[in-house]
């Protein structure tokens, strides 16, 4: 055997010890793993679950097939929930926008007029204006104003806040600052650097972001009726009430219908800007 | 006639860090081509953007036009900013407006707020921008976008911009920089002929020495932050050049 096979030989030795050796780790991670799903499925599922009430496979299939068919007659009880969705989203969104104004300038780094305060401000009221589900702003505003659509506004326009102020925020802070140089050079104020130097830098990402968070609003506002803030959310609480499933599977395909629509319109004007 | 007097200014971009104009005197008379020559780095935009406060100074005096634009108030520097035209090594043009637009925006200093949001500039504004675009060879190209232009139409574009303000001095940062040598010597042509015919004194931050000499009548030189040269273009000489351009002459 001459030396360059015997260098092989050790080489290769080396490599499958090696893998022998991850495969050990690899053995561990796996069965830890299949552990954890076991004791979570056991914990949440089938200790969780009444498997009296549930009865056979028969019975479920049943329970599904129950909400197989459309109720016709719930028709001309949807056509204003529908609307009044549709609106609640576009509403909302433009509510967003609105706040979001100051809500961008003071967040961005480069042109928020008190570092120290505006900038850290801004940046905490996007995070909670993210981290709280829509459901619970939407429980709030319900307490605070009552049933109906206003509180769905509000909800979906503070929900809304965080996302769209968080990017044009950072679209402000990449923009190409000569033409902020140029436009204050003219003698333009503050305004008129907004519009001229600012604003059409970032409006097609902004736009973007918008039909985006619009688009997404839609689903959202179809949901908050379950807690009393109007729309097709409070059509389904009620059919879902009266036990009346084909009337929930009605809504359901409203719901689908508006949100396949908002998606269509959202792609196309997306793909317009872009 | 005397339009800009500078003395002993000196400027840094914060406190605590270097400073970067250290004393510079220099006077700017209402027929003068400013040239401001110096290796990269010497300061010559730091000093073009003090005189109308992009940078604010920290010491000395800017008398421009019988004011002191290192003591004006926020509105009085505005007002000040609508009589000094600047054109920019990148140009820095609204990209997604369009030409005319572009233009107009040098209007911006004499029009409110209201007008602002729905573009409403006055038709005599509309006039002028488009007798200026005639003039720099644009006339063409009046409806499209700033970005749609090669980077010697754009230069035009802002020349045209600054002119729009009716200024009372040009300021010049690398203006061909960015250009290839043949359309260089194109655009400082062209600023001159403006210059002269419209009776605007020029202060222009040059690289390039050889066009610097070409078109102006008087050089600073500029070497880390200190004046190293002021006077005539006929004074200029080679050791000189050699002095300002050799950063380890101390
Ligand atoms: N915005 C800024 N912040 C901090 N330092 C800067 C800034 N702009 C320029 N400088 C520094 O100031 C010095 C002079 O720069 P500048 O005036 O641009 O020189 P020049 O135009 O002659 O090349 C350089 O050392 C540069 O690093
Ligand atoms: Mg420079």
């Amino acid at each position: 055997m001459n030396d360059e096979a015997t260098a092989i030989r050790m080489t290769s030795d080396i490599i499958l010890e090696r893998r022998r050796k991850s495969r050990n780790v690899r053995l561990c991670v796996y069965l830890a793993l299949t552990l954890l799903v076991a004791w979570s499925v056991q914990v949440t599922i089938i200790d969780d679950t009444d498997w009296e009430r549930m009865g056979s496979l028969a019975n479920v299939l049943e329970g599904a097939n129950r909400f197989i068919g459309i109720d016709f007659s719930l028709f001309k009880d949807l056509v204003e929930p529908t609307i009044e969705t549709f609106m609640i989203a576009c509403l909302g969104t433009l509510l967003g926008v609105i706040i979001c104004i100051p809500a961008a300038w003071f967040g961005a780094m480069n042109i928020t007029p008190f570092k120290p305060i505006t900038y850290p401000l801004a940046r905490m009221m996007m995070t909670i204006s993210r981290s709280i589900h829509e459901i619970v702003w939407a429980l709030f505003f319900v307490a605070v104003v009552g049933l109906g659509a206003l509180p769905g506004i509000f909800a979906i326009a503070v929900r809304s806040v965080g996302f769209i102020a968080k990017m044009s925020a950072e679209a402000i802070e990449d923009i190409d600052p000569g033409p902020v140089e140029a436009i204050r050079s003219v003698g333009g104020n503050n305004l008129q650097v907004l519009i001229y130097a600012i604003l059409p830098q970032i409006l097609p990402q902004v736009l973007g972001v918008i039909i985006f968070e619009w688009e997404i609003n839609i689903r959202r506002s179809a949901i908050l009726g379950l807690v009393g803030a109007g729309g097709l959310g409070l059509v389904f609480f009620r059919q879902m009430n009266t036990f009346n499933y084909h009337g929930v599977m009605t809504v359901i395909i409203a719901i689908l219908g508006l949100i396949l629509l908002g998606e269509a319109f959202s792609h196309w004007v997306r793909r317009k800007i872009i | 006639m005397e339009i800009l007097n500078v003395t002993g200014l000196h400027a840094s971009y914060s406190s605590s860090g270097p400073e970067i104009l250290k004393g510079i005197d220099f006077a700017v008379e209402d027929d003068d081509f400013f040239a401001i020559i110096g290796p990269s780095g010497a300061g010559k935009s730091t000093l073009i953007r003090c005189i109308n406060r992009l940078v604010e100074p920290s010491k000395g005096t800017i008398l421009f036009d019988g004011r002191e634009v290192t003591r004006l108030p926020r509105r009085e520097l505005r007002r000040l900013r609508r009589d000094i035209g600047v054109i920019f090594q990148e140009f820095n043009l609204i990209d997604r407006m369009s030409v005319m637009d572009n233009v107009l925006s040098g209007r911006l200093g004499y029009i409110g707020n209201f007008r602002t949001l729905f573009r409403a500039f006055p038709r005599s504004d509309i006039d002028q921008g488009l007798r200026l675009l005639d003039r720099v060879g644009l006339i063409d190209h009046v409806d499209k976008r700033a970005d749609e232009l090669s980077g010697g139409q754009r230069q035009r574009v802002g020349i045209a911009r600054a002119l729009m303000q009716n200024p009372k001095m040009l300021l010049l940062d690398e203006p061909t920089s960015a250009l290839d040598p043949k359309i260089s010597r194109e655009i400082m042509g062209l600023v001159k002929q403006m210059a002269t015919e419209l009776n605007v004194p020029c202060l222009c931050n040059i690289h390039d020495v050889q066009l610097a000499t070409e078109f102006c009548n008087k050089i600073i030189g500029l070497q880390d932050g200190y004046m190293m040269f002021n006077g005539p273009t006929e004074e200029m000489d080679e050791a000189k050049l050699n002095e300002i351009y050799a950063m380890e002459v101390l």
